[in-house]
């Protein structure tokens, strides 16, 4: 591949080359499939292109995009790319989240990344609009280019010079309280990863990725979009809302499509596995699938071992379970494991891991069973490094590090948080993790990240909102993520201080707490109130989530805790 | 109107002592109803009235009450 290509000048490529070929099946429920040929898709980005331009959209500029399943979006992102502007790729509003939560997530990447346009649909404007109006944003304006269909313009765009090392899109993290930060790629490091990733799984023509991820997510955006136009392998896209409330629905699109190559967060394979009634896919084969890439959140041999025992019979190979660790510092993927075999399960002693060194186990020692992540992918290296930066050898836990051909040029605007990260060519991932025969495993993480349903939740972002109730002690406010082996994901538990005494006023601020974190789209499954002074604080004289993590566990006899409720997924 | 027994089911999913359901009470208005504890629920309600709901009944439910409308047309269907 020519590495000073750009995006589009590799799409007009492939429409040129193979104009009739299918290039995304827009899929939803119940309905008939929108298929995209190569020759309209290009055509029809053309014209958005031309329309964007015509609003005034010049190159360099960041175009946010919130908007939901739509088979015009994929044209629309691909015309904000062929005038050299730079799409970002945003969740849109949900009735989950509370409206000001919302705008001020929007705000906060607004106000750091320098959104210069929005472009939504006419039915979530209204919601949006006024953010553009407010100080130190920097939008300029609310567009709806999906609107008047019918009156779209000639395909025929500007010609703008654009170069393989400008940016080509923004990925921005989630949050609510302006932790956002804008990871920046340009066309030459995508392209590279497109390249290298698809030789990492042995992508061929022949392959048809499915994907129920949403876009705005780096899994989604990379593997299940930018993978598959740059490759020329079709992609079927469903609603990710819809996959959420029917699962199923996913064998049914890898049945009739023959699909090949999917990427899913572990939690998936649990919801598959346990959702998946027997009527939903009688008759279904899956025999076409080649790889399932288990990724974004960490990779559980409980999860893999359900999802084989349950689809076997269908057609599911061992051979076909596959890992990848990636993160979008990086494009995507840094390893992913062998097309063709399955990821290597490694026993290791718990007590001597935690201790730093991944041994086997004794005939008494506990067992966890770590799932490799495979090893790095071309262009790609990776390091393993103690607290002082020496680098480990083989079986010695430490902070995993990846130099790539598609680091990201930065955080947008914030050079002070890209310089925390990026040292030497060298991304300071957070993740920890060990290699053994070559291969990486990944085992923890130095940051308090949540992961749910491959979801990063912050818990700054929870204890800013509970802090903020009256009765909780202002501050004192702890939340974390523990792991529920059964979903195979994380959940949140929040602890909190309080003076309150009375078990009905504490029940009704447990009330209280769980409806604020709701408004954040995020669910408490247990809450801990606590006398004052309870949390442990750490020397920064801030409450300490590990320690306080630590103080729970050991704390058998509940000295100092009033009241603790759990929530959610209590029946079967 | 949301009979008892749906009720029921819905707050011993989600493990809540007490909520009050209208017709038009959304899920993201309860506390605990999220994604996940959804496909709980669904299945608990499928197990419960010996029903099956169909993918496409699930995608297009849009309150409680429908919910409870989509029950009581499959009990209908039923038991005619």
């Amino acid at each position: 591949m020519n590495r000073n290509k750009t995006l589009w000048s590799l799409w007009r490529q492939n429409a040129e080359t193979f104009p009739d070929r299918e290039a995304i099946v827009h899929w939803s429920v119940g309905e008939e499939p929108i298929r995209w040929k190569w020759f309209d898709l290009i055509n029809k980005a053309r014209s958005f292109g031309r329309r964007l331009y015509e609003n005034g959209i010049r190159q360099g500029e960041v175009c946010a995009l919130i908007i939901r399943h739509n088979p015009d979006f994929y044209p629309l992102y691909m015309g904000i790319v062929a005038i050299g502007a730079i799409p970002a790729v945003l969740a849109y509003p949900n009735p989950r989240l509370h409206p000001d939560k919302f705008k001020a997530g929007l705000r906060g990447m607004s106000v750091h990344s320098g959104l210069d346009w929005i472009l939504t649909e006419s039915e979530l404007a209204p919601q949006i609009r006024s953010l553009a109006c407010e100080e130190g944003t920097t939008v300029r304006a609310i567009l709806t280019p999906l609107e008047n269909l019918e009156r779209l313009e000639e395909p025929d765009i500007p010609e703008v010079a654009v170069s393989a090392d400008q940016v080509c899109l923004l990925q921005h993290s989630s949050g609510t309280t302006g932790l956002q930060k804008a990871v920046a790629l340009s066309h030459r490091t995508v392209i590279a990863h497109l390249e290298n990733l698809a030789a990492a799984i042995k992508l061929e023509s022949s392959d048809k990725i499915v994907s129920w991820l949403p876009l705005y997510h780096d899994m989604g955006l990379i593997s299940s979009f930018h993978v598959p136009l740059g490759s020329n392998v079709p992609l079927v896209q469903m609603d990710p809302f819809e996959w959420v409330l029917a699962p199923s629905t996913l064998w049914e699109v890898i049945h009739e499509e023959r699909g090949a190559v999917l990427w899913m967060p572990n939690f998936a394979f649990n919801i598959l596995a346990d959702r998946t009634r027997e009527e939903d896919i009688e008759g279904f084969r899956f025999d076409s699938v080649r790889m399932l890439i288990n990724c974004s959140e960490p990779v559980r041999k409980e999860s893999i071992d359900r999802f084989l025992t349950r689809f076997a019979a269908y057609g599911i190979r061992p051979e076909s379970m596959a890992a990848s660790y990636a993160m979008a510092e990086v494009t995507f993927a840094a390893t992913q494991t062998v097309p063709g075999k399955p990821p290597t399960i490694l026993a290791v002693d718990r007590n001597v891991l935690a201790g730093g060194y991944a041994v086997p186990p004794n005939s008494d020692s506990p067992v966890r069973h770590c799932v490799s992540s495979g090893i790095p992918i071309p262009g790609c290296d990776l390091q393993i490094i103690d607290e002082q930066g020496n680098v480990l050898g083989e079986d010695r836990v430490g902070e995993i590090q990846i130099a790539s051909e598609s680091m990201f040029t930065g955080y947008r605007n914030r050079p002070d948080l890209t310089a925390e990260v990026l040292q030497k060519d060298w991304y300071a991932s957070g993740d920890f993790g060990f290699v053994h025969d070559g291969e990486y495993y990944v085992i923890g993480r130095k940051k308090d990240l949540i992961i749910v349903a491959g979801k990063n939740l912050y818990p700054e972002d929870i204890e800013d909102a509970v802090s903020g109730i009256a009765g909780v002690l202002a501050g004192r406010v702890i939340a974390f993520g523990y792991e529920d082996i059964d979903l195979g994901t994380e959940r949140v538990a929040l602890v909190a201080e309080t003076a309150l005494t009375d078990r009905s006023e504490l029940e009704k601020l447990i009330r209280e707490i769980v409806e604020t974190v709701m408004a954040l789209d995020i669910t408490l499954s247990k809450v801990i109130l606590v006398v004052p002074r309870w949390l442990v604080k750490s020397s920064a004289g801030k409450p300490s989530r590990s320690a306080t993590q630590a103080r729970i566990a050991g704390n058998a006899d509940n000295t100092g805790i009033l009241l603790i409720q759990t929530f959610g997924n209590g029946g079967d | 109107m949301i009979e008892e027994r749906l009720k029921a089911i819905i707050l011993r999913a989600l493990r809540l002592d007490d909520f009050t359901f209208h017709d038009d009470t959304k899920a993201f208005q309860v506390p605990g109803w999220d994604s996940l504890s959804h496909m709980v629920i669904i299945a608990a309600v499928e197990k419960e009235y010996g029903i099956r709901l169909r993918n496409v009944e699930i995608i297009k439910m849009k309150s409680v009450g429908d919910l409870q409308a989509l029950i009581n047309s499959k009990l209908h269907k039923g038991s005619g």
